[in-house]
């Protein structure tokens, strides 16, 4: 039973380390949107060619338009 | 193809609309060119992707995006207001329209992300916004908003509520709280299990003061931290000569971890400490759940409070250049073009033109005004360019007024006394007087127990389940509206909808859809087909900015393409189709010989082919949802504004027996403000920036979806929908969540009164406590929970 005398500062040492993560996923605003992480997963990086140019280039038309 | 959907914004797509576009190479139908040019502009950045993911459809496009109306944001006054400088980089917080679920958070970050200049952009989904860092000398702000409304998003500056600023300070400090709380508890909870393992089976001394050692290291940043919020909540009430329920919390929270410190140095006694780590734990997060609540209403509000830069045209010396609205001064001269807004209060110096006053009276008809009339700020002109000479700035303005008359009217709002605060008024007193007498009279019998007994007296009848009856039931009330189609501002109205006794309606935009629609088609030439007259007929109005030709919206079809189109102010539009000359207006200007003919005629070379009939037309569901109402007792009203005594007549077809009309917004305050008077609860229906100020001063605000933002802002109730009817729902929902609370602190009060005696004559061990306590908190939670079944 002399264990727990070890034991258990350990356990508060664990629970420290809990409560200091908590406080920094807090603080770094991680629970400010819950919905959008789980789906980014599904998203590919942008693909290889990037045809982001003439994309860009008729917006600039257009807002003369 | 007649029956398909859009398939970016799932509306029905019209027959004969024939746009598609091409979506992972199959041309899907689209709705609208709005539609078509959203989704082509998505496909060819490489975004397409997002209609693989979304769980939401987009959002119907309109056509064209007003892109002139952005660059106001560009100049440094307007900026000014918004726009933080780090070194180089400027930043801007954006509320987004449209954003319906993460797959438009992706493609709005990955779409700009091509564009250059651009820093940072991160879109949370969840409050509709994005925050932006750019360079602004490679970039200018309304080429980034141009870029967004490219693929379909509207971004606006708004500016913050000031309740949300705290709402979020106080949203994040509530989470550590709970959390730290949630984690300590744990432990506390685990080694209390040993500790109560020890009334039954021998624990040696040394280990039980040991687990008593490290239950106090666990709960002490439970008192000290997470529970401050009761203690200033109890003292604030204290120095107000008050009682709430958090004076006996905090007084059992204080007590009992202090006794149990006590205990634990002297080894002798009981410890509380599970309890009160227990006990805070589920209250804050009971007050947790409330604060989401609040903090998700004051968000929308902010969004809604969109900054849209106001410029003018000031004329100097003959030459004209473009200043921000607010550095005019009394006297100086500005020109206003057609389908800008007026951008200041002013007399007319030169052109005769119409405008839409709707800002200042809710109607939509357009109103004419001659040189020398006055024209107030936020009207839009409709038809010439004219040029005004500055009467009024600042907050004299006629809109400005409106606005401080309905700061006013909510400042002096009655407030409505919450049922649970009522009850806490003489519970509390009851229990802090039950606990000093249990002091007083076992000091008599057995001094030593004494101060004991009358903490479990404290801890047993601690009202916890009392505290969470209230917020339980209204955040699963809020939750059923939200289901049943409307949006909760406030969780007051769920106490004060029960009570109201009379509704005001408004009629245009509330009773009536508020815009005009085709109710008759003539057709006069036998050889065209209805189809055909409506497309010919929307392909002129294209080109018109009356308020009857967004009725022809609907009816635009791609092959027929007006061309030389000329507008005439007053009288209507003239244009080429497909080589052949055709007019639309008023009977004597669209053809000499049909003078006689109401309504709008559509004429081919001076021959009458066509002729329409308007009306702004009822809600589908307002007779009925007005019967209804009134089968309840409740009578109803209109407070109209219109000016043209036809109004009444929509107010009989209705079967209102009470109706006024071309009431100003002080009129239609100071009516509200007679029946309350007379001891009226008053329910206000408005939609218009003139209805701010009487909704402000009701008991229960409810604005329509299609309403102004001023409107939707001050409202305690939004329908969502296109329907009147939600209101019954939201009436049989609001009395069902007093029912509830009713229950709730029924059942609570009678679990802390049955505990009571025996918590007095001392029967009560601390682990009973606690069991007793955390049971009936559950009660009332799952008792609350069935307001959450489908209705």
């Amino acid at each position: 039973m002399e264990i727990i005398y070890i034991l258990i500062p350990i356990a508060i040492g664990f629970v420290c380390l809990a409560v200091a993560l908590f406080f920094w996923s807090v603080k770094s605003r991680q629970y400010e949107d819950l919905d959008r992480a789980g789906y980014s997963i599904l998203f590919d990086d942008p693909k290889p060619e990037q045809p982001n140019s003439p994309a860009e280039s008729t917006e600039h038309d257009n807002d003369r338009v | 193809m007649s029956q398909s959907l859009c398939y970016h914004c799932n509306e029905p797509v019209p027959a004969s609309a024939g746009y598609t576009s091409l979506i992972d190479d199959q041309a899907m139908p689209m709705c609208c060119p709005g539609c078509a040019a959203v989704a082509d502009a998505i496909v060819s950045a490489g975004l397409s992707d997002y209609y693989r993911y979304r769980t939401e459809k987009g959002q119907q496009q309109d056509i064209p995006p007003q892109l002139a109306s952005l660059i106001a944001y560009d100049l440094d006054e307007v900026q000014q207001e918004f726009v933080a400088h780090q070194g180089e980089l400027r930043e801007v917080l954006l509320s987004i329209d449209g954003i319906s679920c993460a797959a438009c958070a992706w493609l709005i970050e990955k779409h700009l992300a091509g564009v250059k200049g651009i820093a940072k952009i991160n879109v949370n989904t969840t409050t509709q916004r994005a925050v932006l860092v750019w360079d602004g000398r490679q970039q200018r702000l309304s080429d980034i908003l141009a870029a967004m409304a490219q693929i379909g998003y509207n971004a606006a500056p708004f500016q913050v509520d000031a309740q949300e600023r705290k709402d979020a300070q106080e949203s994040q400090n509530f989470l550590l709280r709970v959390g730290l709380a949630g984690l300590a508890t744990m432990q506390v909870m685990m080694l209390a299990v040993a500790l109560y393992t020890g009334y039954f089976y021998d624990l040696e001394q040394s280990f039980r003061d040991y687990f008593r050692w490290v239950s106090l290291i666990f709960a002490t940043p439970v008192v000290l931290y997470s529970a401050q919020p009761f203690y200033f909540s109890a003292m604030r009430a204290l120095f107000a000569l008050r009682v709430n329920m958090d004076v006996p919390v905090s007084i059992a929270i204080l007590l009992a971890y202090g006794a149990s410190c006590a205990a634990t140095v002297k080894g002798t006694g009981e410890v509380f400490f599970e309890s009160i780590s227990m006990f805070t734990f589920f209250l804050l997060l009971g007050r947790l759940f409330e604060q989401r609540a609040r903090r998700k209403a004051s968000e929308n509000v902010s969004n809604l409070q969109k900054l849209v830069p106001i410029t003018a045209r000031l004329i100097e010396q003959g030459e004209e250049r473009q200043i921000a609205a607010r550095a005019l001064k009394v006297g100086q001269r500005c020109r206003v073009l057609p389908g800008e807004r007026v951008p200041v209060d002013g007399r007319l110096l030169a052109g005769n033109s119409q405008f839409n006053e709707a800002m200042l009276t809710g109607e939509e008809q357009p109103v004419s005004r001659v040189i020398g009339d006055e024209i107030f700020a936020a009207t839009v002109n409709l038809h010439q360019s004219v040029e005004l000479q500055v009467v009024r700035v600042g907050a004299e303005q006629r809109i400005n007024t409106l606005m401080r008359l309905q700061e006013q009217a909510a400042t002096s709002k009655p407030a409505i006394a919450l049922f649970a605060d009522r009850v806490a008024q003489y519970f509390v007193p009851a229990i802090l007087m039950i606990a000093a007498l249990t002091y007083g009279i076992w000091l008599q019998i057995r001094p030593d127990d004494a101060f004991w007994i009358m903490l479990s007296v404290l801890v047993a009848t601690c009202p916890c389940a009392l505290a969470l009856a209230t917020p339980a039931a209204l955040t699963c009330g809020t939750n059923r509206l939200r289901q049943q189609g409307m949006l909760v501002k406030s969780a007051t109205v769920l106490e004060a909808l029960p009570r109201i006794t009379r509704l005001l309606f408004d009629k245009t935009g509330t009773l009536t859809r508020g815009h005009f629609s085709i109710t008759q088609v003539d057709v006069l030439d036998p050889t065209f087909k209805e189809a055909q007259v409506l497309a010919l007929a929307a392909a002129l109005e294209a080109h018109s900015s009356h308020p009857y030709a967004k009725a022809f919206r609907a009816y635009r079809n791609k092959d027929y393409i007006a061309q030389r189109c000329h507008y005439h102010v007053g009288q209507g539009v003239e244009g080429w189709i497909n080589g052949q000359h055709y007019r639309i207006g008023r009977a004597g200007f669209a053809s000499a010989n049909t003078q006689v003919m109401e309504g709008m005629i559509l004429t081919l070379a001076d021959r009458p082919i066509a002729r329409f009939a308007f009306q702004d037309s009822l809600r589908s569901d307002a007779h009925e949802a007005i019967q209804r109402l009134q089968l309840h007792d409740l009578p109803c009203e209109m407070l109209s504004g219109d000016p043209d005594p036809h109004a009444l007549k929509i107010a009989q077809q209705l079967g209102l027996t009470h109706a006024h009309h071309d009431c100003s917004p002080e009129q239609k305050l100071a009516y509200l403000k007679a029946c309350q008077q007379r001891g009226d609860k008053v329910a206000m229906f408005g939609d218009g920036i003139n209805d701010a100020p009487v909704l402000a001063g009701a008991d229960v605000s409810v604005a329509m979806a299609g309403g102004t933002d001023l409107a939707k802002c001050h409202a305690d109730l939004i329908l969502l929908g296109d329907k009147l009817a939600p209101i019954l729902a939201a009436v049989e929902t609001a009395r069902l969540t007093r029912r509830v609370i009713r229950q709730n602190l029924a059942l609570s009060l009678c679990y802390n009164l049955a505990i009571l005696p025996l918590a007095v004559c001392g029967y009560v061990p601390p682990y009973l406590a606690a069991a007793g306590m955390s049971l009936s908190s559950l009660v009332v939670v799952a008792n609350s929970l069935r307001l959450l079944r489908r209705p």
